[in-house]
């Protein structure tokens, strides 16, 4: 490979990545602009929306169906993730989080670590059901391999640098759902309501707005991302496990906080941001010093923008 | 205070739980004609290694079944304790120390078995030691923790504070390991070699033995990069790779710390040479990790022993007798289990006097003991004698046996 | 009136009893041991209390403080390294060195708010591990360096085995830390604390010097971390691995100071008690019970009781937040500032 070409597909490779980290970090931002809560079980809930995903796999057995039905098969599992992360995020907050909305913010914070105990340990469980695809959940805690539906051939042929299927399908499927969701915040009522909340719950609340149920629904899309991202993950990756939360998880809020916590084309940028450094430290650098790279540079990034790239200075409430 | 009931409840439940469970551990103790042995093993049960612990285990319970429990009328128990916590997901150095401190307390124990991890090992050996406690470890493979002169200047006899030896293991070191699979690589035809490591003690142990090796016997080593475990994937780093064109990726890790998803992105990524991975990763779990289509035809996995289905004799009753219990062939990890466990049993049968300096002395003494690993003893470091490593590939999904390695 | 000195001294009296009640006690019962690992979180929770607790500031990677504690004492005592101070310089040193680390990464960035300092904190927690293992020729690492030395006074030096020392040297550091951050708390530096986290801007137009303050807050907490990670070292007599000190330490020291109860001494060890005493008595204890009677076996996911272990430690922090939202024995000056 010519040194220009090493470049680019480190630039394509960063960039599938980023996207995917992107995806997780929405979820994030979205749940941290209205309580402000730092939602640790955020990376299980995406965990689990990938174990749904494989589980729907063998169920249906979509290994075995032609290229053209498995595209269906992929928009199932998008829509069965989305849905089932996003349920299970409104129902953390549902029962962990709202009877602590007047509480400290650290006992929210204390809360959501432990559910996201609960999860990876619901994920460990997952992994030992006997079905085909868990192998046969003999070894539970083992990493699970997720069959490819899109395949990861070259597109441009004999080509060194390899744009693959699932390169593209990241972005098929990410950028209209960043898109819809800028769409939604920005022009819809609830979007108007969750910002409302967002702003100032009780003055939201004196206006007639429902906060709970608007935070409610706020938990179930930025869940819903996460199962959007999780199947996004599986089928690039191809592997998932009980413990993948953490290091999406925590990609995935460096991210949010690069790009200004709480602004969602900042989550997008923060995401981009840190695949391309992973990628450009992988290769250029040593990949053992590559966390040392992306931390170190969020560190420098906050000191000169100490609200993120795209964060808005707020003043503390006085 | 309005708010005390709640928390009078909560420690409540808490001392409830603590006092239930204390209750059943003094409920259990058994009684017998000449009194109980008893043997532990701590390996870490929660979190990611518990997939190869859980088979190792299997492979100890079924050679204590083997014998029913009971040898010259006396009792065999066993306990299997965890050494990783749950918020470590790992093994975890205080839990560790106190598991070896627990068994070095209980007069009854006369062996432990364990530890899973290297670095686990480094902690629990001295206390072992001062103890008198014979341990024998099935999995630790960092050379400087029996053998003088492979690890810092003070290895191994930091270990041995008593002066005496009371550690041995069943399986072959990463130096003997790291060797055979660098001259079995140059062999294959490889000429230019990139070494990953997962930057824990056994990956890095091993990726630099096998370092040092290829550039003695004249390969060219092309990279040698560390990984971080638990990253989602490795494409960019499968593009260093491929800029640099080698022939063989050599990954020193293990199943958990991703060897099946290093396989994968190779593959996509385009990368056409071979993969080779220690005994780490010879379990089905790094198969179905890694997806058969990655791995078929181009893989090669080091072990130090012979594979399940090569066994002849004592190894092929294992085979049998581990399928019959638990209805799968016996991994990599089950056999080093039963073999630590078997050998602890036979010392026990011969010791002179029934407690733990009687079941060292006859462990020390394990001459051409038949295992399921070969025939071997136990030599004047606590090393194996046997130096039978295989090699073998994946074909079709499943491990397939190449040929013993050797020089 | 805040303090609640009465329980704190009710709780150290009962754990300095515990090892006197434990030699009534058939072996499987005995639990001084791991009592022992409870002071050394509560000592590391109480570092993170004077940071988290007392100014406010989340700190999420206060295990990094630990880890540099640990290998600093490391390589200032063992015998590969040419130092050798020996086991209570080394000891004392921590202190300093954890205090220098809290202010290289406070001073760039203490002026960041709220959760973006916690990022910040959490990445450094990241760095220092990296750095912990890719710099092996200084710090062996994932080798670990052993051996370190224990406490001797005059006689041969301790070994694990001399379990009952051991306990009572550590309770001893603990009232040490105790009586400090007691003292902490109530001097004109502790006032300044608790004001900057009531209200920054108020502190500040009162003439407090807030980016002082917040230092002070960052290096004595680092400092006392650093304390219980050379402790740690020194019990075990080897720093184990970097990843000993991961992100998950950071975590449980957070979940102990807010379980126990943000902002007070009793609080943060009710809180070591019940966090790391399910861990490593309850969880322990009953696994193994239920192993001994039979339950749990192989075939079923379900059935080993170790894979239980995430679920029930998450589902106390859920519960016990979900009881008692400030904490089981919350400090009492909270109470009378609603």
């Amino acid at each position: 490979m010519q040194p220009h070409e090493v470049f680019l597909q480190q630039l394509i490779t960063g960039l599938s990545n980023g996207m995917i980290i992107a995806l997780i970090a929405l979820g994030y931002t979205m749940v941290y602009g209205i309580i402000e809560l730092i939602n640790f079980a955020h990376g299980d809930v995406f965990m689990l929306g990938a174990f749904l995903a494989l589980t729907l796999l063998g169920v249906l057995g979509m290994e075995a169906w032609s290229p053209t039905w498995r595209i269906g098969g992929v928009a199932i599992m998008l829509v069965g993730s989305a849905l089932f992360c996003g349920g299970l995020n409104w129902t953390l907050d549902r029962v962990a989080y709202r009877s602590l909305r007047r509480a400290s913010k650290l006992s929210l914070l204390v809360s959501a670590i432990g559910c996201s105990f609960i999860c990876t340990n619901l994920g460990l469980f997952w992994g030992g059901v006997p079905m085909e695809v868990f192998a046969g959940g003999v070894a539970a805690a083992a990493p699970k391999d997720f069959p490819q539906l899109i395949p990861q051939t070259n597109l441009l042929g004999a080509s060194a640098i390899r744009i693959t299927p699932a390169d593209i399908a990241v972005v098929v499927v990410t950028v209209p759902l960043m898109i819809g969701l800028v769409f939604l915040v920005n022009r819809t009522r609830m979007g108007r309501a969750m910002r409302a909340v967002a702003q100032d719950a009780t003055a939201a609340a004196l206006m007639g707005i429902p906060v709970d149920r608007v935070i409610g629904i706020t938990f179930f899309i930025g869940g819903a991302l996460g199962g959007f991202a999780s199947v996004v993950y599986a089928l690039y990756n191809n592997t998932i496990g009980f413990q993948m939360g953490y290091r999406a998880g925590m990609d995935a809020f460096t991210a949010a906080v690069v790009g200004g916590i709480g602004s969602l084309p900042g989550a997008v940028l923060g995401g981009l941001t840190i695949g391309l450094v992973r990628a450009m430290s992988d290769q250029y650098l040593e990949t053992q010093w590559t966390n040392t790279i992306v931390f170190g540079m969020l560190v420098m990034i906050l000191i000169f923008r100490p609200s993120g790239l795209l964060g808005t200075t707020r003043r503390e409430k006085v | 205070m309005k708010n005390t009931l709640p928390t009078i409840t909560f420690i409540l439940i808490a001392s409830l739980g603590l006092f239930a469970s204390f209750a059943a551990t003094a409920a259990q103790q058994s009684e017998s004609s000449k009194g109980t042995l008893h043997l532990v093993s701590s390996l870490p049960r929660t979190g990611s290694a518990n997939a190869q612990t859980s088979t190792m285990v299997n492979g100890i319970k079924l050679a204590i079944e083997e014998v029913n429990g009971q040898i010259d009328g006396w009792t065999i128990t066993y306990q299997d304790l965890d050494d990783a916590s749950p918020q470590r997901g790992n093994w975890d150095p205080t839990v560790e120390a106190q598991n070896a401190n627990a068994a070095a307390k209980d007069r009854s124990c006369v062996g432990y078995i364990g530890t899973f991890n290297s670095g686990a090992a480094k902690v629990a050996m001295p206390i072992l030691n001062r103890a008198g406690l014979v341990m024998v470890s099935p999995a630790n493979t960092y050379p400087g923790l029996t053998k003088p002169g492979t690890g810092e200047a003070n290895e191994p006899m930091v270990y041995r504070p008593t002066g005496k030896i009371n550690y041995f293991r069943v399986v072959p070191a990463d130096d003997l390991q790291g060797t055979q699979a660098a001259n079995w690589a140059k062999s294959l035809g490889a000429k230019k070699v990139f070494i990953l490591n997962d930057r824990e003690l056994y990956g890095k142990g091993i990726a630099d033995v096998f370092q040092k090796r290829a550039k003695e016997i004249g390969m060219e080593v092309v990279g040698f990069e560390g990984t971080d475990a638990k990253a989602s994937n490795y494409r960019p780093l499968v593009t260093k790779i491929k800029a640099v064109g080698p022939d063989l990726v050599y990954f020193g890790g293990t199943t958990q710390s991703n060897a099946g998803q290093i396989a994968k992105d190779l593959r996509a990524g385009g990368y056409e040479g071979l993969y080779m991975v220690p005994d780490g990763c010879f379990e089905q779990a790094f198969i179905e990790a890694a997806g058969d289509s990655n791995l078929n035809d181009k893989t090669y996995i080091t072990f130090g022993g012979l594979p399940a289905e090569k066994l002849t004799g004592r190894g092929a009753t294992f085979r049998e007798a581990y399928h019959k219990r638990y209805g799968s062939d016996p991994e990599a990890y089950a056999a080093y289990g039963y073999e630590a466990a078997r050998v602890l049993l036979d010392a026990i049968a011969r010791a002179k006097t029934k407690d733990r300096a009687g079941v060292l002395a006859a462990v020390a003494e394990t001459v051409d003991f038949d295992g399921v690993l070969g025939k071997w003893s136990f030599d004047a470091n606590g090393d194996t004698s046997s130096k039978v490593m295989s090699g073998q590939t994946v074909k079709n999904g499943k491990f397939e046996f190449v040929k013993v390695l050797g020089d | 009136m805040r303090g609640r000195f009465g329980a704190i001294t009710i709780i150290l009296t009962c754990a300095a009893v515990v090892p006197i009640v434990d030699l009534a006690l058939p072996e499987s019962l005995r639990i001084s041991e791991a009592v022992r690992g409870v002071f050394l979180y509560a000592i590391l929770a109480l570092g993170l209390n004077v940071v988290s607790g007392y100014a406010g500031l989340l700190n999420l990677g206060i295990a990094a403080f630990m880890a540099i504690g640990a290998y600093a004492f490391a390589i200032l005592t063992c015998e590969i390294y040419p130092f050798q101070v020996g086991f209570w310089p080394g000891i004392l040193l921590t202190l300093p060195i954890g205090a220098l680390a809290g202010f290289v990464l406070g001073a760039p960035t203490l002026r960041l708010r709220g959760d973006y300092l916690a990022i910040v904190t959490l990445g450094f927690g990241e760095i220092v591990q990296d750095l912990l293992k890719n710099l092996d020729t200084v710090t062996k690492g994932t080798q670990g360096i052993n051996p370190l030395p224990s406490p001797s006074f005059g006689g041969e030096a301790w070994t694990a085995s001399d379990e009952y020392k051991w306990y009572y040297l550590l309770l001893a550091v603990l009232v040490i830390v105790v009586l400090f951050v007691r003292n902490l708390e109530r001097s004109r530096l502790g006032r300044a604390w608790f004001s900057i986290r009531q209200d920054e801007l108020a502190s500040r137009s009162m003439g407090i010097r807030v980016e002082r303050v917040k230092m002070l807050a960052f290096s004595t907490g680092a400092a006392i971390a650093a304390l219980a990670g050379g402790l740690s070292a020194s019990v075990l007599s080897s720093t184990g691995e970097p990843s000993n000190y991961d992100f998950q330490v950071s975590i449980l020291a957070l979940c102990i100071v807010i379980v126990g109860g943000i902002g007070g001494i009793a609080g943060v060890l009710v809180g070591a008690l019940v966090m790391v005493g399910l861990n490593s008595i309850v969880l322990v204890k009953a696994a193994a019970a239920l192993a001994a009677l039979g339950i749990g076996g192989q075939g079923n996911v379900l059935l080993s009781p170790n894979n239980w272990k995430y679920l029930i430690f998450g589902l106390a922090l859920v519960l016990a937040v979900r009881l008692k939202p400030d904490g089981l024995l919350p400090p009492r000056i909270e109470r009378s500032m609603r």
